[in-house]
């Protein structure tokens, strides 16, 4: 038996070379240094690594020297026997030994496996000097990006929709579609945050109307009454003919479905968190600027007239007026000697006068009346709790301070005629006459003697009987003198003499608790102006049918449009959107205002507000959510206003 | 006629030329005349969304948003197909050079087309998350020119006019060198050798290759042991001591080559990738519009 060291080189050409060479002695050693017998060039293996030795000759035993040990099928070994016949592979550092029998002797074959060093390995070029090697690829960046972007806000909020598709509200919680929420909800929609289902509920169709008036059902029947239940293609024909925006804005709806003149249209939502918005100028000068040609055009002819700005482009108010004495009330453009008949004679200038016998009677009564050195406007008219408007006026309120109806004082208590009741004032004259014989006088009593002398024209006798013979007829008279000029009913009111069948009668009186009625004026929002500063007719008004509502020259003073248009000078100029009058969902109430635009009354918000201080809203009534509900307080009345 | 034609040809050539001999890039191409342009747009936008009154606040859903959406998709859509317009050369009026100048003005113009857009009405949804995305890709897109104008400069200087290949053969060579030089150290020296062996010289994640920093070279390490051993031959191990000093320049060269590199390309990395992340939610932008018309 002997050794064998085999040696396998490769030409160039890839030729293998095989060299034998046999080894001296049984035993072998295996290293680093030039003195082994068999001598590796690896400095991973040590100087004298291994001795391989076989004392049958077939079985092979390799032992490590220097605690470096050795792998054999990967395993590391430091010592093992292995049968040449059945062969076997060790691992050296970088090296390989083979170990196999050929007839007697065995074959050791030592071949470098691995590559001198690591940077001797073959490497790609493109791909080592590149990012290649260490980035995942830009390829596959795409797929997982774009895969992951399309599953989170794609498929899943779809799938959100697709699962609340019939439910009538969702649970809280987190839902898909949320990252589809474009921006947040006004505070009135805030709850439907998380639902967007409850306005957006079928996909690819924009937000009907329908979806409004789910809750909104008031608001929608009182826009209708605002238009005059105008129909949606007459509220489009009213529309001011497109520019280039709104011309690509049509497009895209067009194109993309989206029916106009829907409620979103102008109650824009996901602007922002917060109030709705103040209601721009614009919003109703897009339509009623010139709207009156183009609805006729349309064929939708109209009354209204066209209005875009205050401060410049509004018609002249039209309050409700009866124009003769009894007429139906009818809404009248202002314009001077329009007239008003409420069946009441008054003449204001004479009552507002400084000197002379009214202003002297007020004077005298200063200290049990709430009276200066004159009248004012304030004596005589009372305002509403809320401040807004002016009470009618009370006979027995605000003019019986000085016109008195008394007529009789018994027992220090005074008795006045009903007012209001023609037909109890002439019974009480007439009682009064009867029950109530002239005093006796004392001549004619007890047991003195009558001399005829007295019954002459002129003495005792003949006042006595005269007054008791003419007593009934005098209360005809007095009840004719009440009733005629001069008379205490005749003065205000306008009568009717008695007629076949039909008593002393006294005209109807109808005071028009609110002349304008398309606009909104709150006399409260201007108790620091002089009455007369807008009504400005008021001092020098001989009659009461002149028609004291101030015109639209007189708000035009201080109110000027929303961008501070204005046809006259003004002082301190109140920049007056539409809304701040006019309610588009006109609901009988005060216009909407945004809290911060609204006057606070610190007064006010410390005082319990009285409970017909809150705004009633006819159409949706108290019962509603609150949506449009609208609180505005009433400071306490001035004493003065209160009727002192 | 004739001479008309003439002169126009030969002043073409000229132009031809003094591109040639100016290296007119693409940013620079035909007098950057696409920065002009984007430019010009730019302004358009600004100027007339100041002048536009929409109601009640600028946002993406007016007439004017959406007609610079539009523009906005088209164009992200458009420089995309940069990716395969690159890969069809040709030489005529759109030659490659003059769509990759359009695409980067353009594709920074789409900061102030994307931007006014929105409105400047952000916040934590797929809208904005496509704006995000679309300002990620411009700001890579952004660093790529910055990175092309500057780096290559640097690159070349650290070459020295080598190969990268050479540069790599150099440190094959110290190793073959190494490897027979160690032989006569001990086991306990040639261990930190045989791991300078063993280092692979691309190895190292991206950190590492964008910092240019390897805090765990193998090659420095053994320095530094045989420079403290003195187990083995004092000849031997100056001789292995100063085969590791020239491996290691090599080393940093070629880490520096590798680190330019890498700058160079890692920008794309987030672009294209980002790309089809801003197309992905640009479709769910567009189609969530029209889903919750």
């Amino acid at each position: 038996m002997s050794f064998i060291l085999r040696r396998i080189s490769t030409t160039k050409t890839g030729k293998q070379i095989i060299r034998d060479q046999a080894l001296p002695g049984d035993t072998i050693t295996l290293g680093r240094e030039g003195s082994n017998i068999i001598h590796v060039a690896d400095l991973a293996v040590n100087p004298h690594h291994a001795t391989i030795s076989s004392a049958d000759g077939r079985t092979v035993r390799v032992a490590a020297n220097e605690g470096l040990g050795f792998d054999l099928n990967g395993r590391s070994e430091t010592i093992v026997d292995i049968d040449s016949g059945a062969g076997g592979e060790l691992r050296f550092g970088g090296h390989r030994l083979t170990i196999a029998r050929e007839g007697d002797n065995i074959i050791l074959l030592v071949e470098r496996i691995d590559e001198l060093s690591q940077s001797s390995k073959d490497v790609d070029e493109a791909k080592a000097f590149s990012l290649q090697g260490v980035m995942p690829g830009k390829r596959m960046g795409a797929w997982v990006f774009g895969v992951l972007m399309l599953l989170a806000f794609l498929i899943g909020p779809i799938w959100a929709w697709y699962s609340y598709k019939n439910v009538n509200e969702r649970p809280d919680g987190y839902h898909a579609d949320s990252a589809w929420l474009s921006g947040p909800l006004s505070s009135a929609h805030a709850s439907l945050k998380n639902d967007c289902q409850s306005c957006h509920v079928e996909p690819f169709v924009a937000v009907t109307d329908k979806a409004c008036v789910g809750c909104h059902t008031g608001e929608h029947k009182a826009m209708s009454m605002a238009h005059a239940n105008a129909p949606t293609a007459m509220l489009l024909a009213a529309r001011h003919p497109p520019g280039v925006g709104e011309r690509i804005l049509k497009g895209f709806a067009d194109t993309f479905n989206r029916p106009q003149g829907r409620c979103v249209e102008c109650h824009t939502e996901h602007e922002g968190s917060g109030p709705m918005p103040a209601t721009l100028q614009k919003f109703c000068a897009d339509c009623h600027d010139g709207m009156s040609a183009r609805l006729k055009t349309a064929g939708h002819p109209t009354t209204l007239a066209d209005a875009a700005d205050f401060g410049k482009s509004h018609p002249e108010f039209r309050p409700l007026v009866r124009s003769a004495p009894g007429a139906k009330p009818v809404r009248t453009t202002l314009a001077k000697g329009t007239v008003d008949y409420n069946g009441l004679k008054f003449p204001h200038d004479m009552h507002l006068q400084a000197t002379g016998g009214v202003a002297r009677m007020a004077a005298s009564f200063r200290g049990r009346y709430d009276f200066g050195k004159k009248l004012e406007c304030a004596n005589c008219h009372r305002v509403e709790a809320d401040g807004v408007r002016v009470k009618p006026v009370e006979m027995e309120r605000d003019c019986a301070m000085c016109h008195s109806l008394a007529f009789e004082t018994v027992g220090g208590v005074t008795r006045t005629l009903r007012h209001g009741e023609p037909d109890q004032v002439v019974a009480d004259l007439t009682a009064y006459y009867r029950s109530t014989p002239p005093a006796r006088p004392l001549q004619l009593g007890g047991m003195q003697r009558r001399r005829p002398g007295a019954y002459a024209e002129g003495q005792v006798y003949n006042i006595y009987f005269n007054e008791v013979a003419a007593r009934p007829s005098r209360a005809q008279d007095a009840v004719r003198a009440v009733f005629s000029k001069g008379g205490a009913c005749y003065d205000c009111h306008t009568i009717f003499a008695p007629t076949a069948g039909n008593n002393w009668r006294v005209a109807a009186v109808d005071q028009t608790p609110r002349y304008l009625q398309k606009g909104w004026f709150d006399h409260d929002a201007h108790k620091e102006t002089d009455c007369a500063d807008c009504h400005t007719a008021a001092p020098a008004s001989k009659a009461s049918s002149d028609l004291l509502v101030p015109g639209l020259r007189q708000c035009r003073d201080c109110h000027v449009g929303e961008g501070g248009a204005r046809v006259v000078k003004v002082e301190t100029a109140t920049e007056s959107p539409c809304a701040m009058c006019h309610e588009y969902h006109s609901d009988g109430g005060k216009p909407w205002m945004p809290p911060r635009r609204a006057k606070k009354n610190t007064a006010a918000i410390t005082n319990k507000p009285l409970a017909a201080s809150y705004g009633v809203s006819m159409i949706t009534g108290t019962g509603g959510r609150g949506l449009y509900d609208v609180t505005w307080r009433t400071p306490p009345l001035h004493g003065a206003r209160r009727g002192g | 006629m004739a001479s008309l034609f003439q002169r126009r040809r030969s002043k073409a050539t000229q132009t031809e030329r003094v591109r040639e001999r100016r290296h007119e890039g693409f940013l620079r191409y035909a007098g950057f005349r696409w920065a002009k342009i984007s430019g010009a747009l730019c302004l358009l936008i600004i100027v007339s969304y100041a002048l536009v009154d929409v109601t009640p606040r600028h946002n993406g859903g007016s007439w004017y948003g959406y007609t610079l959406g539009t523009i906005g998709a088209a164009l992200i859509l458009w420089l995309t197909a940069l990716g395969y317009r690159k890969r069809k050369m040709t030489s005529d009026a759109w030659s490659l050079k003059a769509w990759t100048s359009a695409h980067v003005y353009l594709g920074l113009s789409l900061i102030i087309i994307g931007t006014w857009h929105t409105g400047f009405q952000l916040g934590w949804n797929v809208h904005t998350l496509a704006w995000a995305l679309m300002m990620l890709v411009i700001l890579s897109g952004l660093y790529g020119v910055i990175a092309y104008a500057t780096l290559p400069a640097a690159l070349s200087n650290n070459r020295d006019e080598m190969t990268q290949m050479q540069m790599l053969e150099a440190i094959r060579a110290f190793d073959r060198q190494l490897h027979s030089a160690a032989q006569p150290l001990t086991p306990a020296d040639t261990a930190p050798v045989l791991a300078a062996l063993d280092e692979d010289p691309f190895a190292g994640g991206i950190a590492a290759r964008l910092s240019g920093r390897y805090p765990d070279c193998a090659t420095a390490a053994a320095l530094r042991a045989l420079a403290v051993s003195n187990g083995s031959d004092r000849e031997a191990r100056e001789k292995v001591v100063g085969l590791l000093k020239q491996k290691e320049a090599a080393l940093t060269r070629l880490r520096r080559h590798l680190r330019i590199r890498a700058l160079l390309e890692i920008w794309l990395y987030v672009h294209v990738p980002l790309t089809f992340a801003l197309i992905a939610a640009l479709s769910a932008h567009i189609i969530s519009v029209f889903f919750y018309w």
